[in-house]
């Protein structure tokens, strides 16, 4: 193996210090001189409504209070905060059909928490009280829950452009018969010897970051609108807000603030838009937003819930003769990347296993619930939850190991990705299942198990999952990089990919350090300005490190060769016979030969003119490397996940024992960032399986948007965690390396499912797995 | 609202402030004195993004006390933790070095709660590592390497004090 | 719904309990008396609004806590739960308040809240709430007219409603001397770790051998307030705990219990792991494993 100065060392992260410290600079940390204070009054007594009547009159008798808006005081102009619209061709947006259907603010509520009114005042509190003052008269609509409620005849419709509230099917001619697949599954399940079929329900997850949306904006007097946001995708949301209030890109700049978390909630815009017209509406004053934590959970977007069916059909030997499947998932009230889940989920079950046919159907609709859009896995836990607890279901009917199924029917190198006509160029799946069923003794604990009686019960489960590093070919992927060599040969690297707390920007400057040859210390970023860099379609997919990585590597690689060049000319050589060490490059063989690259990048800077000849005495022009670049490939990440635990057959109480989290990493650039992202990847993906979900009451209010009642995983729910990192490099990757970030919130999920059903022999069909659900359940098997 | 005057003492330096009733101790450190180290995460004591030390020795949500109640008292934040000098406290250091940080918004609490509980027992197991850090909320890192970065600083402490 | 910002009330501050019994005798329903405040703090950026609040806690010698093993306990009104969680005597001598303690919220809740204000919120999760209700013991409250000592039986008198008066300060905790054989526990059941309660459940039980001569039983999620079991209490006493008294007390305490439907989980569920837990609880106190 090669050896790397930085690649593959858990490198200090960039920003750690001042984050110990708190001093890094959140949204809600900035006070510019003169700051207005911004409320989005929001209705809380209906989840569908028309606003009848609105009187803000004594809202506006606050003292303190600026102004008060109505929905006609802003731009009434139709938007779709997330960025689908961005993302794909003109030929796929042509079959989404019209998605623009939000509205800053509204007159017809779609979901409880709907943005009805706005207030600005000199402080927070003002706002506040003005806020209670506000008098709203609502004619109440019927409340849809579900897709079923909400397509039935005679509903109202969330919007014209979609009937039956239906806001996406896999659309004609892209997806033949509105199915994506292949083979014919009906043939394919004549020849099956068992058919395991079952209806799943896949919860309203919420990413619940830590940092509450807070914003800035300011429409400064020379007409340039500054908006201080932790959105993941600045460069995206920036051409965004441009289109929305009619204005250049050069009059739109978007700082990036510190990102206190995103996982998808951060994806596209969420109150963006709501501060940039405020600003619009009161030019000179830089106008705050910031959110009650209870409003993250209705206003920016959850996890798809939804009706998840699926049927496979297997011979005894355990052939998967066919598939098929159906994802009817529940959008909330506006469309926003309504068309992505409905395809990836399908994508995901593609990508996974070779089945002699598979037919799958995914559609999304309309429904009066808070907004669903990216979640980190992007509709692969979902499938993970229903198709890896199908399979178990087999192999248990078949008498077949659950990880020698897998290892056997699980795509491989050459077979067809989750898009078809991508196959697969690396897949260390078989290497990352047996390490972690030897890491969690896998044979031992099934046959134990198989054993027991008592009251409680210990199972250990199995589930594999495949992932994608970024969204090609499906969407646009394109990140711009430029690298400036300073005089004394230090590098500045510019780009605006995000870190999220993930760790992107220590691992983009280990490669960047690697790949110029310098040490990591004379790396530095320029990030956070959408003004200071070139295009980055945003923080989604996985994609940052392998698509951010293909750029910051091919911008680097750019800088190296001129800087190559030149000291070919100084040494009078062949540039390919050069060498970088230590800053100091030299003829290979010739270690004499050399020249420093500070000599080189100085002379670049200063180059006078020599008084005896007129000419430059150096090589003129500071050294600047570029690269504007598209990825050729999506390198999918495979994992494997067991987990262990015990279930309390009196209360049906799950106490989480262990987990092995495996992830087929291509190269682990930053280990301990990987391992980072395995570790809280897997505390949302076993909170997903069985605590995590947003529930309503029959009308639609959510009944639990607090940490009170939201419940994740805490320090002491976890289990034992053990990570099995298999490196095996990837040959389109930066260094080998494929995206970790989304994937190990996925095979968790399965893992922990199948594990209930191996110590009770119950599969619960819908998420989250609860006490109440197993107790039912089993007593329900008692009686029987 | 009638007015409260206190005397606060921040990180060492002590404010006289004059302050409404209903300011909560996070909106006098964050709005008042300007110090936005200490986070709002959820305002209802659940996240511990808020928390900070009172009085060299417990710990607390600052957003659920009244500041107008915290006359007299003394209070350490994050950044207080740091000596004038930049030297971080052993529980920062081990919190840099073991990765224990991603988004870094619930980091400051994360780290005064910690403070506090090798405060109260120098050499935790990891059980009760992870009873203590419960009401302090992290979405990034599964706890996993907060957890051992505390074992870390609770050894740094010992060695310094040995 | 919530707020980031409390909404407006005056803050009172009285530096001895005279002056705060003469606030309270003037402000009456007006006034909401405040020790750690993690609760009210809560209902406040709720919605709840009052004009006044009545801070207590810069009155001094109101956060004692102390054990006689004749007189028993006595722990005063800003006594928080962390001071609980710190007594070698409570542990000892009242596992079942202990216990409680030790699950009770979070730390820095822990740090702030105080027993008597777990007990004058009178909702029906009250972790050391359900925890004294077993142990028994009674509340003294004082007001300009003087002081009377309320049985903690007698404290809640409906959801979120007590027997104080609005005139009246809840001063003092105090439970009874421990039995020599007296055993408690305390348990419950929520979605995670840190969680309000889905169910608790507390027993104190005096033995005479294997004999069990004295039984309180509470349990808390199953009624408006925490609830006394004290048919299931009548089962106990006079037997031997033995497998079909056991069953009998399982069965006995569905039938006394009334759970709903909410947030944390359902009639159905609570219903019927409440004679489980229940037997858990009494098998904790009496180490029968």
């Amino acid at each position: 193996m090669t050896e790397f100065r930085t690649v593959g060392k858990s490198e200090i992260k960039i920003d750690v210090k001042a984050k110990v410290t708190g001093r890094a600079v959140y949204a809600a940390d900035i006070n510019l001189p003169g700051t207005l204070h911004a409320k989005i009054v929001r209705c809380y007594e209906h989840a569908h409504a028309k606003v009848k009547s609105l009187d803000l009159s004594e809202a506006a008798k606050i003292p303190g209070v600026v102004k008060v808006f109505a929905p006609e005081d802003l731009t009434t102009k139709f938007y779709n905060q997330s960025v689908i619209d961005i993302m794909v061709s003109e030929d796929m947006r042509g079959m989404l059909g019209d998605i623009e259907d939000q509205k800053i603010l509204t007159d017809h509520v779609k979901h409880y928490g709907d943005g009805i009114a706005a207030i600005v005042a000199t402080t927070e509190e003002a706002a506040e009280r003005a806020a209670e003052r506000i008098k709203v008269e609502y004619e109440p609509l019927p409340v849809y829950l579900n897709a079923t409620e909400s397509s039935q005849d005679g509903a109202v419709q969330f919007t014209p452009q979609k009937p039956r509230n239906m806001a996406f099917e896999l659309p004609e001619p892209a997806f033949p018969n509105n199915t994506l697949g292949w083979g014919d599954a009906d043939e394919g399940f004549k020849e099956a010897d068992i058919i395991v079929e079952d209806n799943f329900y896949t919860s309203k997850q919420k990413q619940a970051q830590m940092e509450p949306n807070s914003y800035i904006a300011l429409y400064d007097d020379d007409g340039l609108l500054s908006c201080w946001t932790s959105t993941q995708m600045p460069k995206s949301v920036q051409p965004k807000i441009a289109k929305l209030f009619n204005l250049p890109m050069s009059r739109v700049r978007i700082i990036q603030t510190v990102v206190g978390g995103g996982f998808g909630a951060r994806l596209g815009m969420v109150l963006e838009p709501h501060i940039c017209a405020l600003a619009m509406a009161l030019p000179g004053h830089p106008i705050k937003v910031q959110s009650p934590r209870e409003e993250d959970w209705l206003t920016s977007p959850s996890r798809h819930p939804g009706d998840y069916w699926m049927k496979m059909g297997f011979k005894k030997d355990g052939t998967p003769v066919a598939c098929d499947a159906k994802f009817v998932n529940y959008k909330g009230g506006y469309y926003l990347d309504g068309s992505g889940v409905a395809f990836t989920t399908g994508g995901w079950v593609s990508g996974l296993y070779k089945f002699g046919a598979l037919r799958y159907k995914g559609e999304s609709y309309f429904t009066n619930q808070p907004v669903c859009g990216a979640y980190r896995g992007y509709g692969n836990p979902q499938t993970n939850f229903v198709l890896e607890q199908l399979v178990d279901r087999a192999c248990h009917e078949l008498k077949i190991d659950p990880v020698e199924w897998r290892k056997k029917w699980h795509k491989d190198v050459g077979d067809d990705g989750w898009c078809a006509g991508v196959p697969y160029a690396s897949c260390a799946l078989d290497e990352v299942l047996d390490e972690g069923a030897k890491a969690i003794d896998w044979k031992a604990k099934r046959e134990k198990y198989a054993q027991q009686t008592g009251v409680k019960r210990r199972g250990v489960g199995v589930a594999v999952m495949v992932h994608t590093s970024g969204a090609m070919p499906m969407l646009l992927e394109h990140t711009v990089c430029t690298v400036r060599l300073n005089e004394d040969a230090t590098a500045v690297v510019a780009f605006a990919c995000s870190d999220m707390g993930q760790g992107s920007h220590t691992t983009l400057r280990q490669i960047a350090a690697e790949t110029l040859g310098f040490p990591l210390e004379d790396v530095s970023l320029s990030v956070g300005d959408s003004n200071d860099a070139g295009y980055d379609i945003g923080a989604h997919a996985s994609r940052t490190l392998y698509v951010g990585g293909g750029a910051v590597m091919a911008a680097c690689k750019d800088a190296l060769k001129q800087l190559l060049e030149r000291a070919a000319t100084m040494l009078e050589a062949n540039p390919d016979d050069l060498e970088i060490e230590d800053k100091q490059i030299f003829v290979k063989g010739s270690p004499d030969r050399k020249v420093a690259a500070s000599e080189i990048c100085s002379g670049g800077v200063y180059p006078f003119l020599n008084p005896q000849t007129g000419a430059p005495d150096t090589i003129p022009g500071q050294i600047l490397g570029y690269s504007s670049f598209n990825p050729m490939h999506n390198s999918p990440p495979f994992g494997a996940c067991f987990v262990e635990l015990e279930v309390d057959t009196e209360t049906g109480e799950i106490k989480l024992i262990e987990m092995v989290n495996g992830h087929d990493i291509g190269r682990a650039i930053n280990p301990a960032v990987v391992e980072g992202q395995l570790e809280g990847g897997a505390q949302q993906g076993l909170g997903m399986a069985l605590t995590e979900e947003l529930y309503f009451s029959t009308d639609g209010k959510v009944l639990n948007n607090t940490f009170t009642d939201y419940k994740m995983l805490g320090p002491s729910d976890m289990p034992k965690i053990t990570n099995v990192i298999i490196e095996n490099p990837d040959p389109h990757g930066p260094f080998g390396a494929k995206s970790v970030g989304e994937a190990g919130l996925v095979a968790p999920v399965g893992a922990t499912a199948n594990a209930i059903y191996n110590a009770i022999g119950i599969q619960i069909t819908d998420l989250p797995i609860t006490p109440e659900k197993i107790l039912k359940a089993l007593n329900e098997k008692h009686a029987a | 609202m009638k007015k409260h005057s206190i005397s606060l003492q921040v990180n060492g330096a002590v404010h006289e402030i004059t302050i409404q009733p209903n300011k909560t101790l996070l909106d006098v450190l964050r709005d008042e004195l300007n110090m936005p180290e200490t986070k709002y995460g959820c305002g209802t004591g659940e996240c511990g993004a808020c928390t900070v030390l009172v009085d060299d020795q417990k710990v607390i949500n600052s957003c659920l006390t009244l500041a107008a109640t915290m006359d007299g008292k003394s209070i350490t934040t994050a950044a207080g933790l740091q000596t004038a000098e930049g030297t971080l406290h052993p529980v920062q250091e081990a919190f840099v070095e073991n990765a224990a940080v991603q988004c870094g918004y619930c980091t400051p609490g994360m780290v005064l709660k910690s403070v506090g509980l090798l405060k109260k027992n120098p050499n935790p197991s990891e059980d009760e590592i992870r009873e203590w850090l419960e009401g302090n909320i992290c979405r990034c890192t599964g706890y996993e390497k907060i957890v051992t970065a505390v074992q870390l600083a609770g050894k740094k402490i010992a060695q310094a004090d040995g | 719904m919530s707020t980031r910002i409390l909404t407006e009330f005056e803050l009172l501050t009285p530096n001895t309990i005279p002056e705060a019994l003469s606030i309270l005798n003037e402000f009456r329903d007006n006034v909401i008396p405040i020790a750690g405040g993690t609760d009210v703090l809560v209902a406040m950026k709720f919605g709840f609004s009052t004009e006044y609040a009545m801070s207590i806690s810069a009155i001094p010698d109101l956060d004692y806590l102390s054990f006689d093993p004749n007189k028993g306990l006595r722990i005063g009104a800003n006594a928080t739960i962390s001071q609980i969680l710190d007594s070698k005597a409570v542990k000892q001598h009242y596992p079942a308040l202990w216990q409680s303690a030790k699950i009770f919220a979070t730390p820095q809740i822990r740090n702030s809240a105080t027993l008597i204000g777990n007990l004058l919120r009178a909702s029906p999760a009250g972790d050391c709430s359900c925890a004294v209700y077993a142990l028994g013991g009674s509340i003294v409250l004082v007001s300009q007219q003087g002081e009377r000592e309320v049985d903690i039986d007698d404290l809640w008198i409906s959801y979120q409603n007590t027997e104080r008066r609005s005139d009246e300060l809840a001063i003092e905790l105090r439970i009874p001397a421990p039995e020599p054989a007296g055993r408690s526990a305390f348990k419950r059941l929520t979605r995670v770790n840190e969680d309000l309660a889905k169910l608790n459940v507390a027993v104190n039980l005096v033995m005479d051998g294997d004999k069990c001569t004295h039984a309180r039983l509470a349990m808390g999620c199953v009624a408006p307030t925490p609830l006394r079991l004290r048919a299931t209490e009548k089962l106990l006493i006079g037997q031997t705990l033995d497998g079909s008294v056991l069953k009998r007390v399982m069965a006995s305490v569905k039938e006394e219990i009334n759970p709903i439907d909410d947030q944390r989980s359902t009639a159905e569920y609570r219903k019927s792991v409440s004679g489980v837990f229940l037997r858990r609880a009494i098998e904790q106190a009496c180490d029968i494993s």
